[in-house]
C-alpha cells in the first residue's frame, strides 16, 4: 500500500492579512517533507467560496509551487472541476498539461463536479446537469492531450479544430481519476477505466462494497482515456503522536474542526432536490451519528470527544498500523491523509506526525518507500 | 382548619384553561397536507442578527418560506406559513423559525405554546395552477409576503426534504425587571410521507412590509428553488429541547 496527503488549505477565522499566506506556506512545507519521507502523492482540492473550510480555488498554482519544491512525490488535482461554467474543458487540459511539464511528469488528473450549492449556485451551474457535463469533459480532455488537432461538438461545449497546447509530458497522458462519494460514482469510475479518488471520510466497512464493485466492473470497462488507471484511494485523517492520549487529543480536534467547517457550507442535496445529488455528502457519517446520539447543540464534544472512528489514522504508530491494516484488508491501493483543518494542529506537530508515520508505520506497508528513505538518509550522512 | 383546593400538579392538563383545554396534546397527525417551500439566498447579516448563539450561519446564508395547508387536523383545517433561517446546529442542517402566520385562532395557541412557532393570526391564500403555485400571507390586512413556484415540473419525491425546525420557546416574565423564566430551543422533526412533488423556480416578494410582521427583514437576494408537495405529515412531540 502507498500513502499520500490531501490539502484543503483551510484558513480559520479571525482572518488577518497573512492568514492565507501562512496556510499556503505551511502546506508547502508539509509537501516538501512528505516528498523526502517517501509519501507517494499530494493532492489539492478545487473549492470556491467555502470560507474557512478551503481557500484552495487555484490548485494549479499551489501544485506548481509544490512541484518546484519536490522531486518524487506525484501531484494531484483532487479534483479539478471540469464543468464548463467553472472551467472550460480546454482550459482544464491546457493547465493540466502545463503542470505536468513543470512537475517533470508527476501529475495525477482528478476530476469532479462539485457537491455544494455554495459553489454551483455561485457559478450559476445547474445541479441537474453536472453529471453529464463531467462525463462530456472527461471524454474530451484526453483527446485534447493526444490529438494533434482537436475538435468537439458537444452538448455543453464545442470547439472548432484547434491544436490544444501544450501537451502533457506523460505519454499518452496523465492518469485520470474521479472524486467518489457514493457507490454509484465508484461504478462510474470503473466503467470509464479511471481511478477512484475517495474524498469522503468513511470507515473501511463503508468502503468495502464500493471497492469490490469497482474491481469487478473495471475488468469490462470502456476506458475514456488511452489506458486504464485501476487504482483506489481511500481518505482519512492522520495524526500520529508518541502517546495515545496526545494523539487522540489533537486528532479529535482535527476531526471535529474539519466536520464543523464543512458543515457550514451548503450541500446541494440539503437544499436543492435533484436526483443528481442523492447522497447526503461528505459529512453523512458524522451527521448520522450526531443525529442518533444527542441534542445537536448539547454541551460536550466541543473538543471533538467521540468523533474518532474506525479507520482513522489517529494514535500512536502501533494504533495507526492497526487502522491502516483495516484499509489494506479491503483492498485500497493507497491511503491519502488530511493533516489539518483550520490550522487547529500546530505546524510543528503536523510535521512531527508525518515523520513518525514515515518512520514507524510506512515501512510496514510500503517497503519501497522505506528503501527510498534509507537511501536518502545515507546520502545525507555521506555529505 | 380552612379547606384547600384538591387539584394537584400531577392532575393538570397540558394547557389552560384546566376546565377545558382548547386543543389536544401532540402528536397531531396532519394527513393530506399541501406544502409549498420556497428557498432563497439572503443577506449575511440576517442569520448573525437573528440566530441564537448556539447556531451557526451557513454559506451562503439562506431562508425558507414554508406555506402549508392542513385540511384535516385535531383542531379543524388550518394553514400555516413559516419563515425560517437556514442554520447549523454543530454539524446538522436545521431551519430556525423566525416568523409565522396561521389562520386558525385555536391552532395559533397550540403552535405557539407547544411547538414554539412564533405565530401571528392572519390570512393565508394558496393558489395552484398546473405549473405554478402562489401563496399570499396577510397580517392585519397587509400582504406581508408572496412566495411562489414558477415553471414547475414533477420531481421524484425521494429527493424532497424538509429540514427539522428549531423553534424558540420563550415564556415572558410576569414580574417587573425579571428575565424570561424559560428560554429554550425545541427541535421539531415532523415525519413526511410525500406523494407527489413539483420543483420550480423560486419567487419571493414582500409587497406591503409591516412593522408588525416584518418578513422583509429576511430579504430576497437570489432564488435557490421552490418545491410543492402533497404529503401526510404531523406535528410530533419535540425530538430535543436544548438550551438557547
Amino acid at each position: 500500500m502507498k500513502f499520500g496527503i490531501f490539502f484543503e488549505l483551510s484558513v480559520p477565522k479571525p482572518w488577518h492579512e497573512r492568514s492565507e499566506h501562512q496556510v499556503y506556506f505551511n502546506a508547502l512545507e508539509q509537501v516538501e517533507l512528505a516528498d523526502r519521507l517517501g509519501f507517494d502523492q499530494a493532492w489539492a482540492v478545487e473549492h470556491h467560496f467555502l470560507e474557512e473550510y478551503s481557500h484552495c480555488s487555484a490548485p494549479e498554482v499551489f501544485l506548481a509551487a509544490a512541484a518546484m519544491r519536490t522531486q518524487r512525490i506525484r501531484l494531484g488535482h483532487g479534483v479539478m472541476l471540469v464543468l464548463p461554467p467553472f472551467n472550460h474543458p480546454v482550459r482544464c487540459a491546457e493547465r493540466a498539461a502545463a503542470l505536468d511539464i513543470i512537475s517533470n511528469g508527476r501529475l495525477e488528473f482528478g476530476t469532479g463536479r462539485s457537491a455544494t450549492w455554495t459553489e454551483l449556485g455561485g457559478f450559476n451551474c445547474d445541479p441537474d446537469l453536472t453529471k453529464e457535463m463531467w462525463d462530456e469533459a472527461l471524454r474530451a480532455i484526453p483527446k485534447m492531450w493526444t490529438q494533434e488537432i482537436f475538435s468537439w461538438q458537444g452538448r455543453f461545449f464545442s470547439v472548432p479544430p484547434r491544436c490544444i497546447i501544450p501537451k502533457p509530458l506523460q505519454k499518452p497522458h496523465p492518469p485520470l481519476w474521479v472524486a467518489v462519494t457514493s457507490p454509484e460514482t465508484a461504478i462510474q469510475a470503473a466503467e470509464r477505466g479511471i481511478g477512484c479518488l475517495g474524498v469522503s471520510v468513511g470507515t473501511p466497512s463503508e468502503y468495502e462494497e464500493r471497492v469490490k464493485a469497482y474491481r469487478r466492473i473495471i475488468r469490462e470497462c470502456e476506458p475514456v482515456g488511452e489506458f486504464v488507471n485501476e487504482q483506489v484511494n481511500g481518505v482519512t485523517f492522520l495524526y500520529v503522536d508518541e502517546t495515545e492520549e496526545e494523539a487522540r487529543l489533537w486528532g479529535s480536534k482535527l476531526v471535529y474542526t474539519f466536520g464543523l467547517l464543512a458543515a457550514h457550507f451548503t450541500g446541494v442535496s440539503s437544499i436543492y432536490p435533484t436526483p443528481a445529488y442523492k447522497v447526503p455528502g461528505l459529512l453523512f457519517a458524522l451527521r448520522r451519528e450526531q443525529e442518533q446520539r444527542s441534542a445537536p447543540t448539547a454541551a460536550g464534544g466541543g473538543d471533538g470527544a467521540g468523533v474518532i472512528r474506525e479507520g482513522m489514522a489517529i494514535g500512536t504508530p502501533e494504533t495507526v498500523i492497526k487502522q491502516i491494516k483495516l484499509w489494506e484488508e479491503i483492498g485500497v491501493d493507497r491511503m491519502v491523509f488530511l493533516l489539518n483543518a483550520g490550522e487547529v494542529i500546530p505546524q510543528e506537530k503536523v510535521l512531527r506526525s508525518l515523520q513518525l508515520f514515515a518512520e514507524h508505520v510506512m515501512p510496514k506497508f510500503d517497503p519501497e518507500a522505506a528503501r527510498a528513505q534509507a537511501s536518502d538518509a545515507r546520502a545525507k550522512a555521506g555529505r | 382548619m380552612p379547606d384547600y383546593g384538591q387539584l394537584a400538579a400531577e392532575q393538570l392538563p397540558h394547557t389552560v384553561p384546566v376546565t377545558a383545554p382548547p386543543y389536544p396534546p401532540p402528536p397531531w397527525p396532519l394527513p393530506g397536507a399541501r406544502l409549498l417551500k420556497v428557498t432563497y439566498e439572503t443577506e449575511k447579516e440576517v442569520p448573525l442578527r437573528w440566530l441564537p448563539p448556539s447556531l451557526g450561519r451557513p454559506i451562503p446564508p439562506y431562508a425558507h418560506i414554508v406555506v402549508a395547508s392542513f385540511p384535516e387536523t385535531p383542531v379543524g383545517p388550518f394553514s400555516l406559513a413559516v419563515q425560517t433561517i437556514g442554520c447549523r446546529a454543530r454539524f446538522l442542517v436545521r431551519a430556525y423559525s423566525l416568523q409565522a402566520v396561521t389562520d386558525s385562532p385555536v391552532a395559533l395557541m397550540a403552535l405557539r405554546e407547544v411547538w414554539g412557532f412564533p405565530c401571528l393570526l392572519g390570512r393565508i391564500a394558496i393558489a395552484e395552477e398546473e405549473e405554478e403555485v402562489e401563496a399570499q400571507v396577510e397580517v392585519g390586512g397587509r400582504t406581508v409576503c408572496v412566495a411562489a413556484l414558477r415553471a414547475g415540473a414533477p420531481i421524484d419525491v425521494e429527493v424532497v426534504r424538509f429540514d427539522p425546525y428549531l423553534n424558540l420557546r420563550l415564556l415572558p416574565p410576569v414580574q417587573e425587571g425579571q428575565p424570561p423564566p424559560h428560554i429554550s430551543l425545541a427541535q421539531i422533526d415532523p415525519h413526511y410521507q410525500f406523494h407527489r412533488a413539483l420543483r420550480g423556480r423560486a419567487e419571493v416578494r414582500f409587497p406591503k412590509p409591516s412593522e408588525g410582521a416584518p418578513w422583509h427583514l429576511v430579504p430576497f437576494l437570489a432564488p435557490v428553488v421552490a418545491v410543492w408537495t402533497e404529503a401526510d405529515t404531523e406535528l410530533p412531540f419535540a425530538r430535543f429541547v436544548m438550551p438557547y
